[in-house]
């Protein structure tokens, strides 16, 4: 619930002080890098599920954008062998760090942390096998700048990606299991369900959510460079601690996530709107990220809980307090 | 002055300086500006590609400016001024040095040393010269092309035995941009030559390469600090020298080109990563300049700021077009180093269904990705302007650097000429290796073939 607040305050005062930002147009321009950044939060999500984190997002987004280059070869015909090159190169990296952390129970930080810089310095190796800045091939660019009901069509795979994981982890028995597995791994494990399976799955779900993302951002700025991942490090996490996880696993909400991954972008694209300069743009977007941190997940609701469960037990209440006078005298 | 009698005045001005035959470029002696839609000169044979100072006045360094091609030198700048007389003798001796017929064994040994962290010239020379960019062959194709520079002009010096190159990728973390050259001075080079992405923030490294008898020349106006930023370095004194355009002179031009573009509107101005002296030195001076009647739409935040910062990084710069656009979608003028930084900010004019027309740009590069998009869109409104990539200038800082081995007195400021000119459907070559290549890198296209072939 309060990242829809986060959200309704951000329309208000962006009202006031960049009403134009709030436009159709602006909004549907917008609308594909919220959703770039929702597919790469849903990813972490998963991740973050599972007790984990995962700190190789920049390298496997830039992989994918990378090789729709490199195997796209400009030539539309390979659009295709490009995008499954992209996608089996992800997997490959979340199933990497899946098996050392959930089979060898290894740190799941410092392991995404290495896994990442070894897949930016292959990365930076693949990027030498052919020319830098060249383009993604011409029809993949045109296809995620065209509209489909007045929105990119990344807006709507970022939209469809959210509803199946919500379908999925509400509806199947997979998805149930997935969520009670980041709730309580032991007691799934008492129980008999393969925890270390369900924490490979998650790294590598995560990672083709992350290719997923790659290609589409190299798709809307058609020279996508080796370091284009960069940027996605810490914001796919503020969206799921905005969005209501918690980092210590657990149950996580995709439409909250998505919505936390669309009220970063569109606070990131006010600021810019108002012509705010770098420097103070970083301020107000780390002090907003540590503001819905503290205001995110249930720390509100558990807030009222406690203020509710006081008021209605005066009794109580009035013997700490007693207490207190009573250690005073 | 009453404004009929001004008017009066600059129309004549105008009538007058279209009569000099030198219509279509401004220069930095500041006289001849024309209206947008003038008639255009590209191939002027205006300006001086001749050395000052007698007959050979680098000879006792080695050094020939004499002998630079008039051709390359027009390639590389456009019909210029020459700027003061030692800095000129340099940018031409620098320029006589860039062959461009080059036999294969010595086009290998470029590719490998550009390709390589370091590599043995062949010469058998006791000199090891080091490379830092802040930027990279992998990230970014005009610095891939400024790396190629250097590298040749390297080759042409038989006491350069060795090259030894890093970069930093852009990396945001400034101790990655540190660690460059700290390894360079621990490697035991002779001068690094590079851009200082990170401004100040190389303060200490680039003092400790002082103390180690490392002189230090950045290109690309690339000032570690302007004067009066805290903690700038003094070229000349701290570091061997900086080479690049006259930055304010620079600025001026840009605002010349919008303001007369424009007339009156709306206009923006772009930049680098954010507070780099580049970028810092020409749009403090394009924002004092600006004609009454045009309005920057995002003035930064103080004098000691920059604004618009895209970092000419691709990622960041369609964001920043779109901020500017949604509230200012009748900007008339733009101002930006980058030529193909604005190519790609020109794709949210398409998201946010904005038409490009009327409009006026005034850049300082020139790729061709902008120039043949520009051609192809055939909008009379729509004008482009721009001075010159630069890539050269790398090829000046290594002839500073072993002209001051060989005990000459480098200024610590060379002043790279400039001129403005209108693009012209002449200006998009498809046929060049890459499209984002400068058309006036010195670099011959049989290198390119191999750099950029894939």
């Amino acid at each position: 619930m309060p990242v829809y607040l986060a959200l309704v305050l951000l329309v208000i005062v962006a009202s006031i002080w960049a009403p134009a930002a709030l436009g159709g147009v602006a909004l549907s321009a917008i609308a594909p890098y919220g959703a770039l950044l929702g597919i790469t939060a849903l990813g972490q999500m998963l991740v973050i599920m599972t007790g984990g984190i995962d700190l190789s997002i920049p390298g496997t987004f830039s992989l994918a954008a990378v090789i729709m280059v490199g195997v796209g070869q400009q030539a539309d015909d390979r659009i295709g062998a490009a995008m499954l090159t992209a996608i089996g190169a992800a997997a490959v990296v979340g199933l990497i760090n899946g098996i050392l952390i959930g089979g060898l129970k290894l740190n799941a930080l410092i392991v995404t942390l290495a896994v990442g810089q070894v897949v930016i310095g292959v990365v930076n190796r693949y990027g030498q096998t052919f020319s830098v800045q060249s383009p993604v091939p011409t029809a993949w660019s045109e296809w995620t700048t065209t509209r489909i009901a007045g929105v990119s069509p990344v807006f709507w795979i970022g939209l469809v990606i959210t509803i199946l994981l919500s379908v999925a982890f509400r509806y199947t028995t997979v998805g149930r299991r997935f969520q009670v597995v980041g709730a309580n791994p032991v007691a799934s494990h008492v129980v008999g369900v393969r925890v270390n399976l369900n924490q490979i799955s998650a790294y590598v779900g995560a990672a083709v959510l992350y290719a997923i993302a790659g290609m589409a951002l190299a798709g809307l700025i058609r020279t996508p460079g080796i370091s284009v991942g960069t940027r996605y490090l810490l914001g796919p996490i503020a969206a799921v601690v905005i969005g209501g996880a918690s980092l210590t696993g657990g149950l996580a909400s995709p439409f909250s996530t998505l919505a936390a991954a669309f009220f970063l972008t569109g606070l990131n694209q006010m600021m810019l709107t108002m012509g705010l300069p770098t420097s103070l743009q970083l301020v107000v977007f780390g002090l907003v990220i540590i503001g819905g941190m503290l205001v995110s997940g249930d720390r509100i609701i558990k807030g009222v809980e406690r203020v509710l469960r006081d008021r209605s037990r005066p009794g109580r209440r009035n013997q700490g307090t007693l207490a207190v006078e009573g250690g005073e005298t | 002055m009453k404004p009929r009698v001004i008017a009066l005045i600059a129309v004549l001005a105008l009538v007058l300086a279209a009569c000099t035959g030198d219509a279509g470029t401004t220069t930095t002696a500041g006289e001849p500006t024309t209206t947008a839609g003038a008639e255009v000169t590209t191939t002027a044979a205006a300006g001086s590609t001749t050395a000052a100072g007698g007959e050979n006045p680098l000879a006792a360094y080695g050094e020939d400016p004499t002998s630079a091609d008039p051709d390359l030198v027009l390639k590389a700048l456009g019909p210029v001024d020459p700027s003061d007389e030692a800095s000129w003798n340099i940018v031409l001796a620098s320029i006589a040095r860039a062959t461009q017929d080059l036999d294969q064994a010595t086009i290998d040994k470029a590719m490998e040393c550009w390709s390589q962290p370091e590599c043995d010239t062949g010469s058998g020379g006791d000199l090891v010269m080091g490379y830092a960019d802040g930027g990279g062959n992998t990230v970014n194709v005009w610095r891939a092309v400024s790396h190629m520079e250097a590298v040749l002009q390297a080759l042409t010096y038989p006491e350069i035995g060795t090259i030894v190159s890093t970069a930093a990728n852009f990396d945001p973390d400034v101790a990655v941009h540190i660690a460059g050259i700290q390894f360079l001075i621990q490697r035991g080079v002779d001068f690094i030559v590079g851009y200082p992405d990170v401004g100040v923030a190389l303060r200490d490294v680039l003092l400790e390469a002082k103390e180690a008898g490392i002189p230090y020349t950045s290109f690309s106006a690339g000032w570690v600090g302007l004067s009066d930023q805290e903690g700038a370095l003094v070229p000349g004194e701290d570091y061997l020298t900086v080479v690049g355009e006259d930055l304010c002179a620079l600025g001026e031009s840009f605002s010349e080109i919008v303001n007369t573009g424009v007339g009156t509107g709306e206009v923006a101005l772009l930049g680098g990563t954010p507070g780099n002296a580049l970028t810092l030195g020409w749009q403090r001076c394009t924002i004092s300049s600006l004609a009454d009647g045009v309005d920057l739409v995002n003035p930064p935040a103080n004098e000691n700021t920059t604004t618009g910062d895209t970092s000419w990084y691709n990622p960041i710069i369609p964001d920043v077009f779109r901020g500017l656009l949604t509230t200012n979608p009748g900007i008339k003028g733009y101002a930006y180093e980058y030529a193909d930084g604005l190519f790609t900010g020109l794709q949210v004019y398409e998201e946010l269904g904005i038409p490009v027309e009327n409009l006026t740009l005034a850049l300082r590069t020139d790729e061709q990705t902008l120039f043949c998009d520009w051609v192809e869109r055939n909008e009379p409104t729509y004008n482009i302007w721009f001075s010159a990539g630069g890539n050269f200038q790398s090829r000046t800082s290594v002839t500073a650097a072993m002209m001051a081995s060989k005990g000459a007195e480098v200024p610590g400021e060379i002043v790279v000429p400039h001129v403005m000119r209108q693009v012209t459907a002449e200006d998009c070559n498809p046929d060049r290796v890459d499209p984002v290549v400068s058309g006036t890198s010195l670099v011959p296209d049989a290198v390119l073939t191999q750099m950029f072939a894939g």
